[in-house]
């Protein structure tokens, strides 16, 4: 390897499925476009990829439920490698469900139509961040992805399991001021992402506000100067915290 | 009960610092390095210093527990060590020819390090550090260094982590980490690498941040070291942190073993920049035959400053002096905590004593109490060990505990059940 990135597929594999495309769950809660999509469609579709993620995302009444395993889902598509399965999330491979054929009008309709707006809301053009509301719901959506990519970059990346190896166990909360909050649960040198914060938490990372987790989500701040400046407030097992934000840094190197 | 500090000038200043240097203040001095928490309980930048004191700039005065994070051992502007350094600015410093100064000071550690054959100087712990590591290398043409887990040995790329920003693998594929005083472990990681460990490098104990300091298991050392000898690898004792305030014979004649190298700063010139590895004299060749050099490396202020150092660190009996100021600090402090409820541990030798408030496995009321005992003029830090000086009075002690005790009854109000 000549670069200093050390990236994978199947960390990106990962990051795909539990971050990118479990991020349709934030979408769902944050935007109301999303849920006039699904409207009253009730559907799951299972991706399974060989030697990386398996997950089903469950769409009923509006929402979206993100679950591991592919067990009871009504459209299945599995994936031989993890390479073709981050394919299709960029587009370049068509996925081919081996169940589910009669539903295929949900994955090829409302699906790629929720994804599209997914990526509107990851992908926003500098006007549309003018808009405050979205700018709120973009964040929120972003939060979500990148948390939950946390999570799977210290489970398989290799220099995130390094960073993980430090983390002691219990959990960290992660909050944007006014606007959402998450944690990470480790255990054994592992981390869960949670949506809901544990009533009890070891450390804790909050962002002042939207505009803050924003330029550091953009990279046009650094999350240790706005420590020093008060934009970003550490608390508790600062030990868990400067180990996240090792993994946090890594998190652009997969999702550019 | 003191009135809490606020720090307008220090807030308005930093941001003014972030503007021009990245971060503000970068490193173990910074608030994020440092774990000010929260950030505006702390003073962020100092405007003098004399003693066991510092004054911030918005006008308050800190009796000081960090000393600079070491440096500072006699007190801040020492007079013996200030009209040493004076004396020999007015004769030079940083020239094209070293001064007779530098084999003086050489002399007087070879003198005072048990350990010391020789003394090779640089600026910072970090120079030394690599240095060290690298004369390992040279000496027995192997590429594995052993070190334990919690350890800090600078900032060259050799002594971080593959997740540190602007690590390669390469730079830590032969670093092995084991844990502390487990000589099983030590035993295994020789077995596993015959031929192949050029040194383990380790502090005389462990104080590493965010845990309680560990001091060696009885035999451990004895047993490491004798390792390094039957598999002909070298022990190299970081000092940095720990010299002169255990033993100033050097922290491996505290624990009674002997080091091939050992690397000395911070307490070494009571805050003039100098660092020093000093080694055993089958060594001494192969430093001889290193590139290794820095523009200021031989200035000889800090020369004249570290002797005038070191004779009077001997005059007092610094060690002992600083052991005991600690030992009576970590007691009154623990009394207080035990009068409000609390269970603070004190932890390492009295004289870089760590604290931690262990009421709260997430170290949260530990952070508030360390916040207010800051905000009433106690400078400590949250999770790295402390440091005594020698300007230190039993008045400041009292004050400190004073000022503890302050602290502990405003948490205790915010936190009855805890």
């Amino acid at each position: 390897m000549s670069d200093m990135k050390y990236t994978d597929a199947v960390t990106m594999a990962y990051i795909n499925l539990y971050g990118v495309l479990g991020g349709l769950t934030a979408l769902c809660d944050v935007v109301p476009e999303a849920r006039k999509i699904l409207g009253k469609s009730a559907c799951s579709i299972g991706f399974d990829v060989k030697n990386g993620p398996a997950a089903t995302l469950t769409f009923v009444g509006g929402r979206c439920i993100f679950k591991e395993g592919v067990e009871n889902c009504a459209i299945k598509i599995p994936f031989s490698t993890c390479e073709k399965f981050n394919g299709m999330v960029d587009g370049t491979v068509t996925p081919i469900p081996t169940r589910g054929m009669t539903k295929l009008p949900f994955l090829l309709g409302k699906f790629k139509k929720l994804t599209a707006l997914l990526e509107q809301y990851l992908r926003p053009t500098p006007d549309m961040l003018e808009d405050e509301t979205f700018l709120k719901q973009s964040t929120a959506i972003m939060f979500r992805v990148i948390v939950s990519s946390v999570a799977q970059i210290a489970n398989h990346d290799k220099v995130g399991r390094a960073s993980a190896s430090y983390i002691v166990d219990g959990a960290i909360k992660l909050e944007i001021g006014g606007l959402t909050s998450a944690a990470l649960i480790a255990k054994d040198h592992m981390l869960t992402f949670s949506p809901k914060v544990p009533k009890t938490f070891l450390s804790c990372m909050q962002f002042a506000d939207v505009k803050t987790a924003r330029d550091l989500f953009d990279g046009k701040i650094n999350s240790v100067a706005a420590v020093g400046l008060g934009d970003v407030k550490i608390g508790g097992m600062i030990s868990q915290i400067d180990n996240v934000n090792r993994i946090l840094s890594r998190v652009e190197l997969y999702l550019k | 009960m003191r009135d809490a500090f606020t720090y307008p000038n220090a807030a308005e200043q930093f941001r003014r610092a972030a503007n021009v240097i990245p971060s503000g203040v970068y490193g173990h001095l910074g608030p994020v390095e440092g774990c000010f928490i929260p950030v505006d309980a702390f003073p962020l930048f100092s405007s003098r210093a004399k003693g066991t004191y510092f004054w911030d700039i918005d006008g308050h005065r800190f009796i000081d527990y960090m000393c600079a994070f070491g440096p500072n051992i006699l007190g801040y502007g020492d007079p013996d060590v200030e009209e040493a350094a004076a004396k020999q600015r007015e004769r030079g410093d940083c020239t094209t020819a070293p001064s007779l100064t530098m084999i003086d000071f050489a002399e007087l550690l070879v003198e005072t390090v048990a350990s010391a054959d020789w003394a090779f100087f640089a600026k910072n712990g970090n120079d030394v550090t690599t240095l060290a590591v690298m004369a390992a290398r040279a000496f027995t043409h192997r590429k594995k260094i052993v070190f334990f887990k919690g350890y800090y040995h600078g900032v060259g790329a050799w002594t971080q982590k593959i997740d540190y920003a602007g690590i390669m693998e390469e730079d830590v594929q032969n670093n092995i980490c084991i844990d502390w005083n487990d000589v099983t472990a030590v035993e295994r990681v020789f077995a596993e690498n015959p031929g192949g460990i050029a040194a383990i490098i380790a502090q005389p104990y462990m104080h590493g941040n965010f845990m309680d300091n560990e001091l060696p298991a009885d035999g451990f050392w004895k047993k490491v070291r004798k390792l390094c000898t039957d598999n002909g690898a070298l022990l190299i004792v970081d000092d940095v942190r720990a010299g002169f305030r255990l033993d100033l014979a050097g922290s491996d004649h505290y624990f009674g073993f002997e080091a091939d190298l050992i690397c000395f700063c911070k307490a070494i010139a009571n805050g003039y920049n100098v660092s020093a590895l000093c080694g055993k004299d089958f060594l001494k060749n192969t430093i001889s035959s290193m590139s290794y050099t820095g523009s200021y490396w031989m200035s000889a202020v800090p020369f004249a400053a570290g002797i005038a150092c070191i004779e009077k660190m001997k005059k007092l009996d610094c060690p002992k002096l600083l052991i005991d100021k600690g030992a009576k600090l970590a007691r009154e402090l623990t009394k207080a905590a035990t009068d409000y409820g609390f269970n603070l541990r004190v932890s390492g030798v009295p004289s870089l004593f760590y604290l931690r408030l262990a009421d709260d496995p997430s170290l949260m009321l530990h952070q508030e109490w360390i916040a207010e005992c800051v905000r009433r003029g106690v400078f400590f830090t949250n999770h790295h060990n402390h440091f005594i000086n020698a300007a230190l009075t039993d008045a400041d002690i009292a004050e400190t505990v004073d000022i503890a005790r302050d602290a502990f009854e405003i948490i205790r109000e915010r936190h009855p059940g805890k």
